[in-house]
């Protein structure tokens, strides 16, 4: 019996501090996350132009957006970019996430491949603008050097969302590795040992150990960096402007466009619900597939 | 004690913090009321920005906060500022300045929350949105009441600021278009400036400027493009660099081009129908297109879209382009070698320069807006034009500024007479179309001309679609 | 012995390719940073003209004294039409303030919300935390605005410092994500011990988590401390105030002055790599720290 009620009184327990240990962070949520949420989703549901008191348009919104051809460009541009973006800068960062924690553990190194994340988003646009440029940039200058026709890059439709999705791993891949580094580092080191005695060589100890202990890490990276990656903006506005010929018109460029060029406030709100509840059932999968809430340590 | 102690600062730091959110909680409600009640509750957040040490003693000033983008001009506006608080003691105008994304942005969500500037300079392009959505402070009144006189300004630039009787700005300055060009390769070439300002133009070969065009492109082999050995895919110097595709009004990029060809963007202000399926435009922007697509006498749009039009020439890879007078200064200081400036070339209809220019708005929410009307006449008299222009920046909207200006360019032997005489010139300008729909038509116009551009439509099929999609916005 | 003649011979062909791509990558990776200092020191007239130059053209200190207010605006404006200076060091105390203040009270609040979703048992425990994850798929345009009437309206924090801290002080949902998911690899027993000698909640967080997960917060707190350091819209928009304004607020100010056309490329990248040496100084001194605790714990 006195166990019972000590377990009773220690859940009661665990509850209240549960919920002291939420409060905070709550609080955080509500007021600056969850209430403009709500006020954007009312939004949604009128046509405020910003400027003026907003009317009450019902689901009018909504069956625009169902009809909307430019938005379902804008969806299968983001998702292109995604699908460039994402394999390709986990792989990298992966790779130099491994490296690291095997070969140098030198904060110095790590230093250098942050730097890119340090340079505010904007300088780095403005800096691949002119490096990738076709005629004063430095990357056509080595390009010809190698005896190849000089590449227009941002300026073609074909080749500006791949040379965007460059410029972004550019900028995301050390810090992304930083991340998976700070997982690596969760791993015991006598799960590598005793793996070295058993004869295993790197590539096994990767796929045997590595990947799977660092499972939960992985899985924050590729969630947050997928969520990130649909919001593709600030690139976008020094370097293309959703240009040429609507060739990186994404689906975040879009809103900015219906809310501060247009001043379409409420239907800018719709184009975001729409999204969020793409990015949510996103999340959901990867969530559910990687089985997220548990770690393989246990 | 260690333990004690940790459990105790947990303590501490969750009190506190439930403590401040608590605080902004009951804040939060508290404040909706008077803030429904009262649109501008910018009160506090004036005083905050203001400098005490920069206020003078009088105790019943008032500040004037006057937004502007062009940093270039806020030595000029900051002086002529200081010289209306000599005459408006009780009045400081403090000058605030962003580039122009920000700007706007700052602007508009300052509007949204009663932070935006009482003053703020504003465009052709913006204004109509702005007004539609009750935003500016009508002055037409206050015009009549102190009776400005509206005929000091250039012809046709006071126009530009009004609708249905109403009015939302005073005329500050203009700008026109001219013709950009490196000396060093004129000279090369034997193309005399004299030359280059008597060109004429038309939209099947160029006329006399489209030869000029040739003579200045120069291949690797060091033919130019007159020659029959010349090979367009080595150029190593283009005759002209046009500034992008220009979206829906081509202001320095093709509307002189298409307007020199008879060509009209709609009835004139406030029109609710665009002519963009004019085949006299379709023309003008083939041949501007081809100068990259089939002379290869320009950069291709890839080049220009990156680093701009400007970038090019001023690195040397191209001998002409076209630009707006306020770029003067930027030509004249950042390249190497002497940029100079001559008249458009003369089209079937004519030389003609698009004529835009910038006002002050009073937003409805300033709290002191018979002040600001004060400041906003000042701003466009000719005390402040005359000081504005000896900035030599820009060409203010009163002849007397524009002397002033002109002066001021002359002593750094800068001439621009190129941009003053198409403005004063008969029939040498034509006005920014200002309609309603102004964001929306940019989306669909930017595409256009791109694809145009890039040679993946020609410019007759891909005009009068877009016209068909601009005019249904007016339905 | 025989698994170390094994394993040698392959370890070594795999360490030096490991390696070359780390040297390509390290390569990739300076090469347009230094393009940045290199601009940097460079005259303005001549961006343009050598641009396949690994060195500065035209090499000056110009940029930098212009950054710095060290002209006049007459002598500034007649190089090149940037009207006055930044003020670096007050901006720079901005800066660390707001960040330094968001990231400790946003680790600190993180990590608690972190450790009740990662060990705590509650009810509706998934679906709270999914609540704050959700916060980071809704689209900033949107929250934007409410966000801002309920500074400049509501609370009235224009220009105030805890208008910029406010709204990534008490969380960010990819704080907490990330520490949950720290927090799910610490390993039970040491907690379990804790719990068995009696050591309350706030006890075992505080002496048992919080230790074990150094490396983690640390990392966690350099890189949205970083990350704090480059915002720019929200300090834009809340601080404009001169004597408010953030470095990279400054920058964007510095930058604008110039008119429209072609960037003040010089004065740009002076001011980013004198912005970007407090942040690698940030990171070389407390990045270390972040891996040399890893030794202390005596986890692993």
């Amino acid at each position: 019996m006195t166990i019972r009620t000590g377990t009773r009184t220690a859940q009661r327990n665990e509850l209240l501090w549960a919920l002291l240990f939420i409060v905070p962070s709550m609080i955080g949520f509500i007021v600056f996350f969850a209430m403009p949420s709500v006020r954007g989703l009312l939004m949604s549901f009128t046509n405020w132009d910003l400027l003026r008191p907003a009317k009450f348009t019902g689901l009018a919104n909504y069956i625009k957006l169902l009809s909307d051809k430019e938005f379902r460009h804008a969806l299968r541009v983001t998702a292109y970019y995604v699908v460039l973006n994402i394999p390709l800068q986990t792989v990298i960062a992966l790779g130099m996430a491994v490296m690291l924690d095997r070969f140098t553990k030198s904060t110095f190194i790590r230093g250098i491949l942050i730097l890119p994340w340090l340079l505010p988003n904007i300088i780095v646009a403005l800096l691949w603008l002119w490096m990738l440029d076709p005629t004063l940039g430095f990357i056509n200058q080595i390009i010809m050097s190698l005896g190849f026709e000089r590449q227009p890059f941002l300026g073609s439709v074909t080749q500006a969302m791949p040379t965007i999705a460059g410029i972004n791993i550019w900028r995301h891949a050390g810090y992304t590795a930083i991340l998976l580094f700070a997982g690596l580092q969760n791993i015991p080191k006598d799960v590598y040992e005793a793996a070295a005695i058993d004869g295993a060589d790197e590539r096994q100890m990767f796929m045997g150990i590595t990947l799977p202990l660092l499972r939960p890490v992985l899985i924050f990276v590729l969630v947050t960096s997928l969520i990130g990656s649909f919001q593709i903006f600030d690139t976008i506005v020094i370097t293309t402007k959703g240009g040429p010929v609507d060739a990186t018109r994404v689906v975040y460029w879009y809103i900015y466009e219906y809310a501060f060029v247009r001043f379409k406030m409420g239907y800018a709100a719709t184009i975001s619900v729409a999204l969020f509840l793409i990015l949510i059932t996103i999340t959901v999968i990867q969530m559910r597939y990687f089985n997220a809430d548990t770690s393989d340590l246990d | 004690m260690r333990f004690r102690f940790n459990a105790l600062a947990i303590a501490l730091v969750m009190v506190s913090s439930m403590l401040l959110a608590a605080c902004g909680g009951a804040a939060a409600p508290a404040a909706e009321p008077t803030a429904a009640a009262e649109p501008a509750a910018e009160a506090t957040a004036v005083p905050a920005e203001e400098p005490a040490a920069e206020a003078p003693a009088a105790t019943d000033a008032v500040t004037i906060r006057y937004g502007l983008w062009d940093g270039n001009q806020q030595p000029a506006y900051e002086a002529c500022a200081a010289e209306f608080t000599k005459t408006n003691p009780n009045i400081i105008v403090k000058v605030e300045q962003a580039g122009w994304g920000d700007y706007w942005t700052s602007v508009q969500t300052g509007m949204v929350g009663g932070t935006a500037p009482d003053v703020f300079t504003n465009h052709l392009a913006k204004y109509p949105e702005f007004a539609s959505k009750e935003q500016l402070v009508d002055i037409q009144p206050f015009v009549e009441r102190d009776g400005v006189d509206l005929a000091q300004y250039l012809p046709g630039l006071g126009d530009l600021w009004g609708r249905d009787g109403k009015r939302y700005g005073l005329p500050k300055d203009w700008d026109t278009v001219a013709v950009v060009f490196n000396k060093d390769m004129l000279d090369k070439a034997g193309v005399t400036v004299e030359e280059l300002n008597n060109a004429d133009w038309n939209a099947s070969n160029g006329g006399s400027f489209g030869q000029i065009i040739k003579k200045l492109t120069i291949d690797e082999a060091g033919n130019n493009a007159l020659d029959a050995g010349f090979d367009k895919s080595k150029v190593v110097q283009y005759g002209f660099v046009g500034g992008g595709s220009g979206g829906a009004y081509g202001q320095t990029q093709w509307s002189h081009w298409a307007v020199s060809n008879g060509f009209k963007f709609n009835d004139g202000l406030y029109a609710t129908k665009y002519f963009y399926d004019d085949p006299k435009l379709a023309e003008t922007i083939q041949w501007y297109a081809n100068l990259n697509l089939v002379e290869g006498v320009a950069p291709t749009l890839a080049d220009v879209r990156s680093l701009g039009a400007t970038a090019l020439f001023t690195s040397g890879k191209a001998a002409m382009t076209t630009d707006g007078s306020w770029m003067i200064g930027s030509y004249v200081n950042d390249a190497k070698f002497v940029t100079g400036f001559a008249r458009l070339p003369k089209g079937p209809d004519g030389r003609k320069s698009m004529f835009n220019g910038l006002a002050d708005s009073i937003w409805v929410g300033s709290k002191h807006q018979e002040e600001s009307w004060q400041w906003m006449k000042f701003a466009a008299s000719p005390a402040c034009a005359n000081i504005v222009g000896s900035y030599g920046v820009v060409f203010p909207a009163i002849q007397s500024g524009v002397d002033a200006a002109l002066k001021a360019y002359g002593d750094r032997k800068v001439d621009v007479s190129a941009f003053t005489a198409q403005a004063t010139e008969a029939n040498g300008t034509f006005l920014f179309p200002v309609t309603d729909f102004a964001s929306e038509i940019g989306p669909i116009m930017d595409a256009t001309m791109d694809s145009i551009m890039l040679g993946e439509k020609p410019a007759a099929d891909a005009l009068k679609a877009a016209n068909d999609e601009v005019n249904a916005l007016f339905q | 012995m025989t698994t170390r003649t094994q394993t040698k011979p392959g370890f070594s062909t795999q360490q030096i390719f490991a390696w070359i791509f780390l040297t390509l990558v390290i390569v990739v990776t300076l090469f347009p940073v230094w393009w940045v200092v290199r601009t940097g020191f460079s005259s303005k007239q001549e961006i343009y003209v050598d641009t396949f130059n690994l060195l500065p053209v035209g090499p000056t200190l110009n940029n930098f004294k212009r950054v710095l207010g060290m002209f006049s605006s007459e002598e500034a404006v007649a190089q090149g039409g940037t009207a006055s200076g930044m003020d670096f060091w007050m901006n720079l105390k901005n800066s660390l303030m707001v960040s330094t203040t968001t990231i400790l009270g946003q680790t600190f609040f993180s990590a608690m919300a972190a450790y009740s979703f990662a060990r705590l048992k509650f009810r509706f425990r998934e679906q709270i935390f999914f609540l704050y994850l959700t916060a980071m798929m809704i689209p900033g345009v949107v929250t934007l605005v409410p966000n801002y009437i309920l500074m400049a309206r509501e609370l009235e924090w224009m220009n105030t410092y805890q208008g910029i801290i406010a709204p990534s002080f008490l969380m960010t949902p990819f704080s907490v994500f990330f520490l949950r998911q720290f927090f799910l690899s610490i390993n039970h027993e040491l907690e379990e011990a804790a719990k068995l000698d009696g050591a309350s909640i706030p006890l075992i967080f505080m002496q048992v988590i919080l230790p074990l997960s150094v490396p983690a917060l640390s990392t966690l707190a350099i890189l949205q401390f970083l990350g704090n350091w480059n915002d720019y819209l929200w300090p834009f928009l809340i601080g404009k105030a001169e004597n408010m304004r953030t470095l990279t607020v400054g920058l964007a100010v510095f930058q604008s002055q110039t008119p429209q056309g072609s960037p003040d490329w010089g004065g740009l990248m002076a001011g980013t790599t004198l912005s970007l040496i407090p942040t690698i100084l940030i990171f070389l001194v407390f990045g270390r720290r972040a891996v040399n605790a890893i030794q202390f714990t005596g986890f692993r």
